[in-house]
């Protein structure tokens, strides 16, 4: 096994997904670490955020962690060899008010790595961007759906769903635009 | 409740309203941020609590909330709801 200062940030994530899993812990990747992946490294994130989709009990997840080496410092875990941070945001695995049904599911050398697909990413993203207007996040889905092919049907279905349809309407062209 | 009727607030604002003590409600709020349901900023140096917009049982607990502040005496739920929100230039006398 690659030691833990060797790997990447989608190596890292599945390697402790993957020790978690082994536990009966479902935790799935989202968040910024979902976009540095999606648009392949074009946005850089520390931040591995590995939902807690089924509101498993945190002394679980902390001596699951430790069996590991990551301490718990505030409400997040460090590595002494590493300098990406883990927290887990609390589940129902969501974007906005629908479930994620889809997860999309990558393998590496340190394990197997489930993650929000790239249609999803660009949700998750577009919520942050919908209900507090943050710019970061509206760049982030833009990356992920150039990258990748969202499908840019189902993000204006949900943004209708999301009570967002003129907002999802003023920001179409920026997604579109190298997709399908 | 005094976030739903509110649509924000600070620990010690809450505790104040409810004659209560402070610690639990900051515990409360902790535990509700923790869980999702509530997010919070800081405004100078008071952090501010509203409901977390993302919070995927958001419609479903406000409508039950409504439904509980609607059975409040009327003179708390006026008291919840009948705030002054507009601003107010500084200095002025009323």
């Amino acid at each position: 096994m690659k030691p833990v200062r060797r790997m990447s940030q989608a190596e890292l994530a599945a390697f402790v997904q993957s020790h978690l899993r082994a536990r009966g812990i479902t935790a799935i990747l989202s968040g910024g670490a979902c976009v540095s992946i999606h648009s392949e490294g074009r946005y850089i994130s520390a931040d591995i955020d590995l939902v807690n989709a089924y509101s498993v009990n945190r002394g679980a997840i902390q001596a699951a962690m430790q069996e590991i080496s990551f301490a718990e410092q505030a409400r997040h875990f460090v590595h002494p060899d590493t300098p990406y941070i883990i927290e887990f945001p609390p589940g129902p695995l969501s974007v906005g008010a629908e479930p994620v049904r889809q997860i999309q599911e990558l393998d590496f050398s340190t394990g197997s790595l489930e993650l929000l697909s790239p249609t999803d990413c660009v949700k998750d993203r577009l919520a942050a961007y919908y209900h507090w207007d943050d710019q970061q996040c509206l760049a982030q889905a833009v990356l992920v759906a150039h990258a990748k092919d969202a499908d840019i049907k189902e993000i204006a279905r949900w943004s209708r769903a999301e009570g967002m349809a003129d907002k999802f309407r003023q920001i179409r062209t920026q997604l579109s635009r190298g997709t399908s | 409740m005094f976030l739903f009727a509110r649509k924000e607030g600070y620990a010690r604002e809450i505790a104040r309203f409810f004659a209560t003590d402070l610690n639990p409600i900051q515990k409360q709020l902790d535990k509700l941020e923790m869980g999702g349901v509530l997010v919070s900023r800081m405004a100078g140096r008071t952090r501010l609590y509203t409901f977390n917009p993302r919070y995927p049982f958001l419609r479903e607990l406000q409508s039950l909330l409504e439904r509980g502040l609607s059975f409040y005496p009327p003179e708390q739920r006026e008291s919840l709801v009948m705030v002054r929100r507009r601003p107010r230039r500084r200095g002025k006398p009323l």
